[in-house]
């Protein structure tokens, strides 16, 4: 190995990158700034740095519009959000487990089945679903939002599940086999554990998608008290004038609880992109 | 502990492969077997069916005094050893150990105790706590091998254990195992492509080739007394020495052309072998261990001798290694050359040219003595006693009255042809 040296085109390689960083972090300057500024600040000077930054802001967003404080919204969204990884994550291993151990022409087709549903535009489905929903009073609910979630994203996560199962030597499971564990026992204590990069992947992933989703959680929840995050910061948005500077408020505190999040479960999320498994 | 028996054994794949064809052994109680063979000759295969990981397509297996054939891997008491060890990596030293003892819902205290026990005789008391990916090969062998032993189960199952750890740790690995047999005494299946480890390590060894069972004995026999040509090439290290030899009638004595070379076989070889009689005018492969090749000086005068160039000396201290270049026919059948393609495709190429050549590089392990270098002519004695004829149509060995086309693997088995 030769010893790194720090040469003109490493240095020029770091210039770019930083460059390309800086880019991503428009937006979110953008959000930042406007958070802090006037409603009349944001139409005249959009993303000049806020001299008089007004903290009030977040006040007002976090009291939310009349219908719905955004602390409650913050509740629904993490309610829903945490119930339906936790559902992913249990049917998706619990199904990939099987279609990717059962070799067989039915377990074949039936992962076909999922991963083609990943590619299947969901908005077409909506208005049977829509029906469907409120005819069994599960419109509105939270089970009925964590089960539309789950749905949604069950290829996703089986998909995920069943290629990094792939990848993983049969012999762990047979060595449980033979020191006496049960099938059940052999998934919970042996095979699920090593599934935890793949499982924070499917979380991450999912938790990020629904904690920011918006198209099912208006029609399903708007104009109810269980209405997410997305729809209460909609709220802001008037027929005939938007508050832009509570909106960016709101929108910063509902960043919040997912970056936190993020960033926790990053290691594990990078080992279950790259997959394999040390041991 | 339990004596384990394979009844007409057979495995075909769901595709028509026929990866194993009617094995018949009993493992007595408290024996170390060994199924030693080539890469796909069905060892791995008849190994995962004893512990219930493959399904048995034709025969019984008995664990004990039950048909085991229906019966799932975790009700047969056993435990295996995996190539790979198989721990698991998110559980501790501890915890792989205990983790059998836990599914047979052993009290707490308990299984504290026997893991710790376990321990103690491996040595891995230290590192209890350790994670197994922070353990170096030796010691995560030795896990392994501690979460097979915790359960003190009837018969212990180990696939090609020792093939990831390097040459010098594998030489104390077999010793350690063998050790640890000698205290426990539980009936062991172990399965290796090494047969060197299989010669150190088993009491009776099983040769397999092509998912059939060629030879079952004690190493000694195997070594002495191989059934065929393949055996007989498979085992020992360096390997038998093969020559294309023809046996014919002159002036009354009974000889063999080897080349040009003439040995004159004594007429007690003949009353021991008389089925030799029957290849008179024919060729045979001629074999004969390394250390039986002997210097005319110390051999028997009445031993037949074969002349040689020397190509290469190695001395390895107490003894020494010679190459002598013998101008003779190789030989070329399916055995010889299947064995040569399991060392390497360049040992193939080898015959070959040795085929082109008319020269066969043989083996003589002697004594250091005196000093000798390539390129000189020597003479090597042939120890009659340990001299092997084959037959060159399916590689049989000759011996007795009867002709050479028994059933492989069945006549041996029992030990009765030594």
């Amino acid at each position: 190995m030769t010893p790194f040296s720090y040469t003109k085109r490493t240095f020029l390689r770091e210039v770019i990158l930083i460059l390309v960083a800086a880019v991503f972090c428009i937006p979110l300057y953008i959000v930042l700034v406007m958070s802090l500024k006037t409603n009349q600040q944001i139409s005249t000077t959009p993303l000049s740095f806020p001299l008089h930054p007004q903290f009030s802001n977040y006040r007002e967003a976090w009291n939310g519009t009349a219908d719905l404080t955004i602390y409650r919204a913050l509740i629904n969204t993490a309610i829903i959000t945490v119930g339906s990884v936790v559902l992913l994550v249990i049917c998706g291993s619990l199904c990939a487990y099987v279609l990717a151990r059962r070799v067989s022409k039915l377990s074949t087709g039936l992962y076909l089945l999922f991963v083609t549903s990943i590619v299947l535009p969901v908005q077409l489905g909506v208005v049977p679903i829509y029906v469907e929903m409120r005819n069994t009073g599960l419109a509105g609910s939270y089970p009925g939002m964590i089960l539309l979630y789950t749905g949604l994203f069950m290829p996703l996560s089986v998909f995920l599940y069943a290629g990094f199962m792939r990848t993983l030597p049969a012999t762990y499971e047979e060595a449980a086999q033979i020191d006496g564990a049960g099938l059940r026992r052999t998934f919970v204590r042996v095979v699920f554990p090593l599934l935890g990069p793949v499982t924070a992947t499917v979380a991450v992933l999912a938790g990020v998608f629904i904690w920011n989703e918006f198209f099912m959680s208006l029609i399903f929840l708007s104009g109810t008290h269980k209405a997410m995050i997305t729809v209460a910061i909609y709220g802001f948005v008037g027929e005939y004038a938007s508050q832009w500077n509570y909106i960016m408020a709101a929108v910063v505190i509902s960043i919040i609880p997912i970056l936190a999040f993020y960033v926790f479960a990053q290691k594990q999320l990078v080992r279950g992109f790259t997959g394999g498994i040390r041991g | 502990m339990a004596r384990v028996a394979l009844e007409g054994i057979g495995k075909v794949y769901p595709n028509g492969y026929r990866a194993v064809t009617d094995v018949n052994l009993a493992i007595e109680d408290g024996e170390f077997l060994v199924f030693v063979g080539p890469s796909g000759c069905g060892k791995t295969t008849v190994l995962r069916m004893v512990a219930g990981l493959e399904g048995i397509s034709e025969g019984e297996l008995w664990i004990g005094d039950a048909v085991v054939n229906q019966i799932e891997p975790r009700k047969r008491d056993i435990a295996m050893v995996f190539q790979n060890y198989a721990l698991y990596p998110h559980m501790s030293v501890f915890d792989n150990i205990a983790f059998p003892l836990r599914n047979q819902r052993v009290r707490k205290a308990e299984v504290r105790e026997r893991v710790m026990q376990t321990a103690r005789v491996l040595g891995l008391e230290d590192m209890l706590k350790r994670r197994p990916a922070t353990l170096s090969g030796g010691q995560r062998q030795r896990v392994a091998m501690g979460r097979a032993m915790v359960r003190e189960p009837a018969v212990f199952l180990m696939d090609e254990p020792l093939s990831n750890l390097d040459a010098k740790l594998r030489v104390q690995m077999r010793a350690e195992i063998s050790q640890l047999h000698q205290e426990l005494g539980v009936t062991t299946i172990y399965v290796t492509h090494d047969q060197v480890e299989a010669m150190t390590m088993g009491t009776r060894i099983a040769v397999m080739r092509k998912g059939l069972l060629q030879q079952v004995g004690t190493p000694q026999m195997l070594y002495t007394h191989p059934c065929n040509l393949f055996v007989a090439t498979f085992m020992g290290a360096p390997a038998m020495n093969l020559l294309t030899g023809r046996f014919e009638e002159r002036d009354g004595e009974f000889v063999c052309l080897v080349g040009e070379q003439v040995m004159v076989l004594p007429p007690s070889l003949l009353g021991e072998r008389p089925a030799l009689r029957s290849y008179l005018g024919r060729e045979v492969a001629v074999g004969i261990r390394p250390e039986q090749l002997r210097d005319p000086r110390v051999a028997d005068p009445s031993d037949p001798v074969l002349s040689g160039r020397i190509t290469l000396v190695e001395d390895l201290g107490a003894e020494r290694l010679i190459h002598i270049a013998v101008p003779a026919k190789p030989v070329l059948t399916d055995d010889v050359l299947e064995v040569a393609r399991d060392i390497d495709a360049s040992s193939v190429e080898h015959l070959n040219v040795e085929a082109t050549e008319h020269s066969v590089t043989v083996i003589s392990r002697r004594e250091v003595r005196g000093s000798i270098a390539p390129g000189e002519l020597i003479e090597v004695a042939l120890s009659t006693e340990g001299l092997q004829f084959f037959d060159l149509n399916g590689g049989a060995t000759i011996v007795g009255a009867e002709p050479a086309d028994r059933p492989l693997g069945v006549a041996a088995a029992d030990g009765s042809q030594a």
